[in-house]
């Protein structure tokens, strides 16, 4: 560390006697809303008051909206980790200026992976975290191919994306293979405690994590810098190169947990089960206020955009909608959010 | 960031041992630098003392912009010495010339828009505890501290705010601010008023006077002659790649300048 002493440091004791300085811990709600980039005040009203209508209305209509009902908790609570453990990973990167269309890839591949392993006599327990560091590997070469070759990440991953749906055929062909850990690990990736489910719980963790890492470490600063302002990153010493790699990397190892956790759920992989995912974990994150073109988002606003997106989902089920308004919700979800987040930003700049 | 014990460079000081104490910060001989078959800058010597403002005047093309990017270390003379508290040095990189204590203020200046002015600041020089993370805190205190300290940023009341949401005179005071905080003592300003108004300009050319009381010498770039003469202690102008005049203020007066900077 470079020694801080300030040339104008008398000044600064004057200024302080003086009492110009605000009080740094104030806070007001229009700061919170305009200028705070740290809590997404938008998603958070949103996320609440779409839970403040279902649980009412689920008291109010018991027999016809079971929104409360255990079952239905049960069942958002096993739903939402996947979708999020993924999201959580491509909100990183694409804060840090990139996308992965590779993850559903990576998170089908790594999970038969771990499942060959597994079936062949290796323990659980040392095949999961082969199967993490493959996702890492795989994510990496993402970051690889990217950076090194100055191409663009949509396009790097879209190639990897085939490489790796085709790589799980030749592996494992087109049967679904079953995924028998064990108890212990089973329950440890997808028990319940009480009405909780362990992988929410995993979820929750990773979530603190990741939050802890994008808002406190100096890492996630460098993360913001790069995604922001590349050349700005640059001008100030910050390696753009090392800063997106490992956001790659990191993105690879959310893919592979999500695909542990959803085959330790279910007890089979189907060789399929990732088509999509990556563009509905995109959707999450344009929810939750990531901005495509980088240098915006938080955790926060991701974890709730991926619960958001499930809400939805649970909304329309309990309703007995047909699929396809599934998607039509979400459609207009992706649009209605990324509309807001641009005004919003242009109102912040002015 | 962190020391590189395995440079030999050192920050420029006034002071400098081996230089008598009022030798120059830092001074370029006989530097020669040419892109392919362009001369940006043919036998060039250059200086810049303690407590010093310097214009750099001349027509687009004289080679103002090589000298600042030199200094700066983003590129290397083909010949000729840099010389820093009176020993040679090679400036390979920008963090060379950060080491230095040598920071370049452009008119679209290092800082990104999405994040605050506390991060912006401590951007890559983050105040951590030993696991790397950030002390929030701390750094924010100091950003409060440095808007209303030498530079005394008009109109910005917290540090919470977004850069990007600051006008191009204000953002460039937050940049000023962050290299005085890390005690930068050569400023390099390349065409910092451009995009500015007149009012920001004026502030702008306040602030620089203000640090040069606090020690920091700064070399402007600059069209405006007359905002040259405003602040400035010795006029250099170029053409061509040459320096054609030298003079202190106390030498010159304003038509002298803008005849030199016209007919060359």
């Amino acid at each position: 560390m470079k020694k801080l002493t300030p040339a104008f440091a008398n000044k600064k004791m004057d200024g302080l006697e003086q009492g110009m300085i605000p009080n740094p811990e104030k806070k007001s709600w229009s700061r919170l809303l305009k200028g705070n980039s740290d809590l997404p005040m938008e998603i958070l009203i949103l996320f609440l008051l779409v839970q403040f209508i279902c649980c009412l209305s689920s008291i109010i209509f018991p027999a016809n909206f079971r929104y409360l009902s255990e079952s239905n908790i049960s069942v958002l609570l096993k739903a939402i980790p996947v979708l999020g453990i993924i999201s959580l990973g491509i909100g990183l990167l694409m804060i840090a200026g990139e996308f992965d269309l590779s993850v559903g890839a990576n998170y089908t591949f790594t999970g038969i992976v771990i499942a060959t392993l597994v079936e062949s006599g290796l323990s659980a327990f040392l095949a999961a975290p082969l199967g993490l560091a493959l996702g890492v590997l795989i994510g990496l070469l993402n970051g690889f191919l990217t950076l090194r070759f100055r191409i663009p990440s949509f396009i790097a991953t879209l190639a990897t994306m085939l490489f790796w749906q085709g790589m799980t055929l030749l592996y494992h062909g087109a049967t679904s293979i079953r995924f028998y850990p064990g108890d212990i690990f089973t329950n440890l990736m997808a028990g319940q405690i009480g009405l909780m489910e362990t992988s929410f719980l995993w979820f929750v963790a990773l979530s603190l994590v990741f939050w802890a890492v994008l808002h406190r470490h100096k890492f996630g600063n460098h993360i913001l810098a790069v995604g922001g302002n590349k050349q700005a990153a640059t001008a100030i010493g910050i390696n753009p190169t090392r800063v997106k790699l490992a956001a790659f990397g990191l993105a690879g190892f959310c893919a592979a947990l999500a695909g542990i956790l959803a085959a330790s759920r279910v007890g089979t992989i189907q060789p399929g089960q990732g088509a999509g995912i990556e563009l509905r974990a995109i959707a999450a994150c344009v929810v939750g206020g990531v901005a495509l073109t980088g240098g915006r988002g938080t955790i926060l606003g991701v974890f709730l955009g991926a619960g958001l997106i499930y809400t939805i989902e649970d909304i329309l089920l309990l309703l007995r909608a047909p699929g396809f308004y599934l998607d039509i919700f979400i459609g207009i979800l992706i649009a209605g959010a990324a509309i807001f987040n641009q005004l919003v930003r242009e109102r912040m700049v002015r | 960031m962190d020391a590189r014990p395995d440079t030999n460079i050192t920050p420029v000081s006034a002071a400098a041992p081996g230089s008598g104490g009022v030798g120059p910060l830092l001074e370029l001989k006989g530097i020669n630098k040419s892109y392919g078959p362009v001369q940006a800058l043919t036998n060039l010597d250059f200086h810049i003392n303690p407590n010093e403002i310097i214009a750099l005047l001349g027509d687009n093309g004289a080679g103002k912009s090589t000298l600042i990017k030199l200094i700066s270390g983003l590129v290397q003379p083909d010949s000729g010495t840099i010389m820093v508290n009176g020993k040679p040095t090679r400036l390979n990189s920008r963090r060379d010339s950060e080491q230095l204590g040598v920071e370049t203020i452009y008119q679209d200046s290092a800082l990104v828009d999405s994040m605050s002015i506390t991060r912006n600041i401590f951007m890559g020089r983050e105040l951590t505890n030993s696991l790397g993370f950030m002390q929030h805190r701390k750094m924010r205190q100091i950003a409060s501290e440095v808007l209303q300290g030498v530079v005394n940023i008009r109109g910005i009341d917290s540090p919470d705010v977004l850069v990007g949401g600051l006008s191009g005179g204000q953002k460039q005071a937050v940049a000023i601010a962050r290299a005085v905080y890390f005690n930068r003592k050569i400023l390099l300003l390349d065409e910092p008023t451009s995009a500015l108004s007149v009012r920001a300009t004026e502030a702008l050319l306040e602030y620089i006077k203000k640090l040069k009381e606090d020690g920091v010498s700064s070399v402007l770039v600059t069209h405006n002659l007359y905002h040259a003469y405003l602040v400035c202690d010795r006029f250099i102008v170029m053409s061509h790649g040459q320096k054609v005049c030298d003079v202190s203020r106390q030498e010159t007066t304003i038509e002298e300048l803008t005849r030199y900077v016209i007919l060359e």
